[in-house]
């Protein structure tokens, strides 16, 4: 059960230092996360083979330990007392001073009611007898001493002597760590000399990145020309890639603004004109007082076509700029929005009538989106019929299935104009209304946004301006 | 002075037309580029306004239409853009001088002057004669150094006899160039007024040609 537990610990352990060394530098996660997992696997490795060497090592000198013992078991003990030990001790005094390896290994003889005959004169001294589990190796502790040694016990040839042979089990570790630590130090000196690598490494393999950077900061804002792609590695350039096609777009949309921004520059022109001369005019009309009564009548017609413009420029620049993401999407309720409409404009216009027919059950050409934009292409439409069309002209609105259709009777439009009535500022010759020249395009384009086509045609019953969903002309 | 504006905004053409007549111009206003190339090949005018951005036919087009047919009518044309390339292609189309919106009643009128002045060989702007001095931008008269209140079709009528001293002006070619064309000319119009800068200027100053019309005698 615990066990289970540990796993999801150690990854949220590790999604919170990773979640904290995210603000580093990448250089330096990198070197964390190399120290880390080379340290987990390099310590792994380290203690596999300290385990491997062990096993080795033991089979080594259990083998030493065991032809050891045969050779004593091999000899012939029965003229050995305890007092004889004597003799090997000189023996063994005499090689003190070799600069043998001190392996740690000792035996000693027993007589078989468990007195001690001989020994080494070192370790063997300590051992335990011990009347059982002959010819296996056991871990045991001896006298004298904590640590635990491995011994061995064999009758002797003539089976009356109990030969047993023992090597501190410490000693055995020691040789194990001995050779792992070897066999590691190189790794260690390795790792950090990979370290190292890797710092400079990643510094200069990030140099495209820095590079991008600077060239990137040392732009002006208005240069959007494309980042040459061909020069950079291959990590690098999805995302110069990206980059362009942002700055392609961006450079698009500056242009659009631009032209935007100097169209109604120049539009404003001839409104602001008009407002100056009528201005001039009322200045110098003296004690002409029908003069100056005409010229204020103008001026406001003017001050009032200027501020039409503007309200038209915005609603124009806003619906350009959102790009159609209009918040407050709703059922539309055409009827009452051509209704409220019509009795608006039945109160300003005496000459004209104006009507509505709405088919039973007729679908119109989008049943939802954003109310203040639907009728804003209503009004515009409704209101180009109105100014556009001879006295005692009739105009209809009409709902129709998958349709929206403006009728101006007694109206026909020259070809010619038709394809342009869409285009921004454009207005027809002769008019003798004043308008922005923009009503159209943001009907035109409040119509993209709900995917319908406005069509405009001469008809029998008169000019028509028909909202359509654009797929069902499929 | 005569005018021909051709101009499509409403209030931009009824303000150059009210404004320019108060200062003593006549002017015949079209807001349609057709009807106005049509206007200039029929009637003798002193100067044309022409704004170029009109709706069905270019400007620049009525302009060098107007050159290839000889005409020599001095054009002041008004741009709404205020690019370089525009201007320079209506002089280069013909036109004597531009506009840029939004311009203010006066340049035209100052424009317009000079235009005139030009277009007649007088390079001075004060004309004199004998104890009359007229300046033809503040269209003021003075007689003997005093000065002298005219009516507007008056000071048009002096204006234009002084342009063409010594020569026989005819009673149709005065009306021609007092009266637009949407106003009704009284068969003795010109009589009356050239009665009246007799009576203002003195009983010599026109001089009436029996049965051809009206001049200026050094």
């Amino acid at each position: 059960m615990h066990k289970f537990k540990v796993i999801p610990r150690l990854s949220a352990l590790l999604n919170r230092i990773n979640a904290k060394i995210l603000k580093f530098s990448l250089c330096f996660r990198l070197m964390f996360f190399f120290a880390l997992v080379s340290s987990i696997v390099w310590g792994i490795a380290g203690y596999i083979s300290y385990k491997e060497t062990r096993e080795s090592i033991d089979e080594f000198f259990d083998t030493y330990q065991l032809v050891l013992a045969r050779q004593l078991a091999a000899a012939d003990w029965s003229a050995v007392s305890p007092n004889t030990q004597h003799i090997t001790d000189k023996l063994i005094k005499n090689v003190e001073n070799a600069d043998e390896e001190d392996e740690a290994i000792g035996f000693a003889v027993f007589s078989p009611d468990g007195k001690m005959i001989f020994h080494d004169n070192e370790n063997g001294e300590h051992f335990r007898f011990a009347p059982q589990s002959f010819g296996t190796f056991n871990n045991e502790l001896i006298n004298d001493d904590d640590d635990k040694w491995r011994l061995l016990r064999l009758y002797s040839a003539d089976g009356k002597y109990i030969i047993t042979v023992g090597q501190e089990l410490e000693y055995r570790e020691d040789v194990a760590m001995d050779i792992v630590e070897e066999f590691l130090a190189p790794w260690i000196i390795g790792f950090f000399v990979l370290l190292l690598a890797i710092a400079g490494l990643t510094y200069s393999e990030f140099r495209p990145l820095k590079k991008l950077a600077l060239a990137i900061n040392n732009r002006s804002a208005d240069d959007l020309s494309p980042i040459d792609i061909q020069k950079s590695p291959i990590e690098v350039k999805p995302l110069i890639s990206a980059m362009n096609h942002m700055f392609q777009k961006i450079a698009t949309l500056l242009q659009r603004e631009r032209s935007f921004i100097s169209d109604s520059a120049h539009e404003l022109r001839t409104p602001l004109t008009a407002l100056k001369i009528q201005l001039e005019i009322v200045q110098m009309a003296d004690d002409d007082a029908q003069m100056r009564q005409q010229a204020l009548l103008k001026l406001q017609k003017g001050i009032e076509r200027a501020e039409r413009l503007v309200e038209q420029l915005l609603a124009l620049s806003r619906l350009e700029a959102d790009n159609g993401h209009y918040d407050n999407v709703e059922p539309l309720n055409w009827k009452e929005i051509c209704e409220h409409l019509i009795d608006e404009y039945r109160l300003m216009v005496k000459n004209k009538t104006i009507s509505l027919i709405a088919e039973d059950g007729a679908q119109p050409p989008f049943t939802t989106g954003n109310h203040i934009l639907t009728a804003l292409l209503i009004r515009n439409l409704l209101d180009n019929a109105v100014k556009y069309s001879p006295n005692n002209a009739h105009i209809t609105l009409k709902i129709s299935d998958g349709e929206f259709t403006v009728i101006n009777s007694d109206t026909v439009v020259d070809e010619a104009i038709l394809q342009r009535l869409t285009e921004r500022f454009y207005r027809p010759a002769g008019q003798k209304e004043t308008g922005s020249g923009l009503g159209l395009a943001i009907a035109q384009r409040i119509v993209e946004l709900y995917h319908c086509q406005l069509i405009f045609e001469n008809s029998t019953e008169g000019f028509r301006v028909i909202v359509k969903a654009k797929s069902s002309t499929l | 002075m005569r005018v021909l504006l051709i101009e499509d905004d409403s209030l931009i053409g009824d303000g150059i037309k009210v404004g320019l007549s108060k200062l003593g111009f006549t002017v015949d206003w079209f807001d349609d580029g057709a009807d106005g190339k049509e206007a200039l090949l029929q009637t003798p005018y002193d100067a044309v306004i022409l704004d170029l951005g009109l709706p069905t036919i270019e400007g620049l087009d009525i302009l060098k239409a107007w050159r290839n047919a000889g005409l020599d009518t001095p054009v002041l044309i008004l741009t709404a853009r205020g690019d370089v390339d525009e201007r320079i292609k209506g002089l280069n189309s013909g036109a004597d001088d531009y506009l840029g919106k939004p311009f203010a009643l006066k340049e035209v009128q100052a424009r317009l002057n000079a235009l005139i002045r030009r277009r007649n060989g007088v390079t001075k702007p004060l004309i004199h004669f004998k104890n009359i001095t007229f300046a033809p931008d503040t269209k003021t008269v003075t007689l003997d150094g005093e000065k002298v209140t005219l009516a507007p079709r008056e000071v048009a009528l002096l204006e234009l006899l002084l342009l063409n001293k010594n020569k026989v002006l005819s009673k149709e070619t005065i009306e021609n160039k007092l009266y637009s064309w949407d106003e009704d000319v009284a068969s003795n119009a010109v009589e009356v007024h050239v009665h009246h800068l007799r009576k203002k200027l003195g009983k010599d100053i026109v001089k009436t040609i029996n049965k051809i019309g009206y001049t200026l005698e050094d």
